[in-house]
């Protein structure tokens, strides 16, 4: 079992386990209660395929542009981001109860507690992102011309890849690194390649990474996380019971503020995503071979289907939609997501488009009547208190007339005490 | 049509104010034997009834019984107006918006007049029978309004006692107990001050002295009050006038205990 120093560094990590890795920062002794340790140790769950070379480096995320780790096996030539799993209530104290088993490979690990409960995630991740940001940067206010751009070598352009710890070309030159092979074959990916002899050289084609990403997505769409599932499509797409709305015989549903807010990275405009609606619906059409599947694995979908309108193929192309702003907003620079969407083919959400404008129309017609029926139970109201109010004011208007016209005997007499006093019907009948 | 004319603004003017203490608005029933009102109070505990008869004005005209609705604060705005002896004159038509007051101070040959606004009154009407009292007390008004002036500072209640050598006006409240009692008493020479029992049996009930001293706000209709007591029956105060007319308040009496 590999121990990783969790703060940065290349590490002496290979881990072959899918067990957890801890660092062990500081040494302990055996009979007091060891001080606290200033660099705790981080619980890891690594990936078991990963060669001993393997190592954690600090690369710029190509999103956010911020140093992100990543880990990167050099023999495989995969790449690893890190995705930390948080616990879902903070409030709610929590730490890491660490022991291993005994074990002849390696020495036991000592038991130990862990305060933070956080536990860090390698889960692939395409080095093709690592090279957006250089591949289309140069090019990025002109507008994806593919003409106007150079062709480059692989070389070049991984020196564009900021590179300031020198993490990514140590990684490089490491022996039986695959790495720059994995590079070069996604690099191909979306580029247009041309063999000057020995030497490629690759031309970025937006159309070509779209449709990377495309598929990207529609592997996503196919196993939505639960949770993804039900904010962004289930909800996006449900269509709140109107019992309110009696003059439209067959309410269809308004959805929820869908349209936008279906996911919250969602960067993509309206419009945008209109565009991009084209890709999956018309795909026997579209030339593009990467969209493979939306048509037909969007069929077994429709069990999710709330009760009303939303077709199947809506539903799997909200999907689509939504693993598609996930990747976006995720994993691209914040430019080339707005690239890769007016690239799209402008069909490909058509049908999710009608569906939806139909929804909100209906919804804002539905959350109007609403309107009107609580305004209108208002302004009931406000007519039922007006007369009131009126009434009052009118009772009160006599009241003070009467008052007024009331002489101070009359008042005073109001005030005797006239108990034990029968009243003077009952000595006198009525005439 | 109604037309009744009093010499003196006096009359009407003392019974008013003495009604109004009593009853915030009420009819006054016209016909031709001449003007009478009954009301109660709000607690009904009290009731006044007047009459004043068709002698009691010069002229007297009544073709239909009329009943004018009157608060009787408005009116005794528009009474304040009048002189003490100026004539008075009601006028009203047979179904009447208005009552019409004229003042006619005689000396001056000055007119005033005034129309009161009328209203719909919805009143009930307790026939009063002709009740033989226990005890019929004649005294002078004056004298009973400082009786129950002088007790109210004692209490709230007053007990009469009517029996063969007197009456007595008592009353324990607070801050000690007092009374008044008045003997039999016939001067010759001042027959206002004479104080007469007429007595079956005795007989001793317990009144609100509020009310008394409301209804001793009529004390100028006339120099003698009449006091008539019979057990377990209202009290009669009445200040009678010329001509068979009066004034008069009745009161329910305090039953049981007092507090």
């Amino acid at each position: 079992m590999a121990r990783t120093r969790s703060k940065g560094g290349p590490a002496s990590t290979s881990a072959d386990k899918t067990a957890s890795t801890t660092a062990k920062a500081a040494s302990t002794s055996t009979y007091t209660l060891p001080a606290e340790s200033t660099n705790p140790p981080k619980l890891f769950v690594l990936p078991k395929n990963t060669s001993s070379s393997a190592r954690i480096i600090t690369l710029e995320n190509p999103r956010y542009g911020n140093p992100t780790r990543y880990l990167v096996c050099p023999e495989t030539g995969s790449f690893y981001e890190f995705t930390k799993a948080a616990p879902p209530n903070k409030s709610t104290p929590r730490s890491w109860l660490l022991s291993s088993e005994k074990s002849e490979k390696e020495p036991a690990l000592e038991s130990q507690t862990i305060q933070s409960p956080d536990l860090y995630l390698a889960t692939p991740y395409d080095p093709l992102f690592l090279l957006l940001p250089a591949l289309f940067k140069s090019s990025s206010n002109s507008k994806s011309d593919n003409q106007q751009r150079q062709y480059l070598s692989l070389d070049d352009y991984l020196d564009l890849i900021p590179n300031t710890d020198r993490h990514f070309s140590e990684i490089l030159t490491l022996p039986n690194s695959r790495i720059e092979k994995v590079l070069e074959a996604r690099l191909a990916s979306v580029c247009d390649l041309v063999e000057m002899g020995d030497d490629k050289m690759y031309r970025p084609n937006e159309s070509k990474l779209s449709t990377i990403i495309l598929s990207k997505a529609s592997k996503m769409a196919e196993n939505l996380p639960p949770s993804m599932e039900e904010k962004f499509i289930k909800k996006a797409l449900e269509a709140p019971v109107m019992g309110v709305v009696k003059d439209q015989p067959p309410p269809p549903p308004p959805p929820p503020p869908t349209t936008s807010t279906s996911s919250p990275e969602e960067t993509a405009s309206p419009s945008a995503s209109e565009s991009q609606s084209t890709v999956t619906t018309s795909s026997g059409t579209t030339p593009s071979t990467a969209v493979t599947t939306p048509a037909t694995e969007e069929a077994p979908e429709p069990a999710f289907a709330p009760a009303i309108t939303a077709s199947p193929a809506t539903i799997s192309l909200q999907r689509l939609r939504t693993s598609l702003n996930f990747i976006l907003s995720s994993y691209l620079p914040p430019f080339l997501s707005k690239t890769v969407l007016s690239s799209l083919p402008s069909e490909t959400f058509t049908e999710l488009e009608e569906y939806l404008t139909k929804l909100s129309k209906l919804r804002t017609e539905a959350a109007a009547s609403r309107n009107i029926d609580i305004n209108g139970g208002k302004r009931a109201r406000d007519e039922d208190d007006d007369e009131r109010l009126e009434k009052k004011r009118k009772m009160e208007q006599e009241e003070k007339v009467k008052k007024a016209n009331t002489s101070r005997g009359v008042k005073q007499l109001a005030k005797v005490n006239t108990a034990g006093m029968m009243k003077l019907s009952a000595f006198f009948k009525k005439a | 049509m109604l037309e009744a004319r009093l010499d003196t603004a006096n009359l009407f003017k003392s019974a008013v104010d003495a009604i109004k203490d009593l009853v915030q608005d009420c009819n006054f029933d016209c016909n031709d034997s001449g003007i009478a009102l009954q009301a109660m109070d709000n607690s009904h505990v009290a009731l006044v009834s007047m009459m004043l008869k068709a002698e009691a004005f010069s002229p007297f005209r009544c073709d239909r019984n009329i009943a004018l609705g009157v608060n009787l604060t408005s009116l005794t705005k528009v009474l304040r107006a009048a002189g003490r002896d100026d004539t008075l004159t009601l006028k009203a038509e047979d179904a009447p918006d208005v009552l019409n007051l004229v003042f006619e101070a005689t000396a001056q040959d000055r007119i005033s007049e005034y129309d009161l606004k009328l209203m719909d009154i919805d009143q009930e009407h307790l026939g009063i029978p002709d009740t033989e009292y226990a005890a019929t007390i004649s005294m002078p008004s004056a004298e009973f309004k400082r009786i129950t002036t002088d007790l109210m500072a004692m209490s709230e209640s007053v007990t009469i006692e009517a029996t063969k050598d007197g009456v007595k006006f008592s009353s324990t409240g607070d801050i000690g107990n007092g009374s008044i009692t008045l003997r039999q008493h016939t001067p010759v020479d001042k027959p206002n001050e004479t104080v007469e029992i007429e007595l079956s049996e005795p007989v001793a009930l317990t009144f609100s002295l509020k009310y008394l001293t409301n209804f001793c706000k009529a004390q100028p209709l006339s120099n003698q009050v009449k006091l008539c007591l019979s057990a377990e029956v209202p009290l009669m105060v009445e200040y009678g006038l010329e001509g068979g007319s009066y004034l008069r308040f009745y009161l329910a009496p305090k039953i049981g205990d007092e507090e």
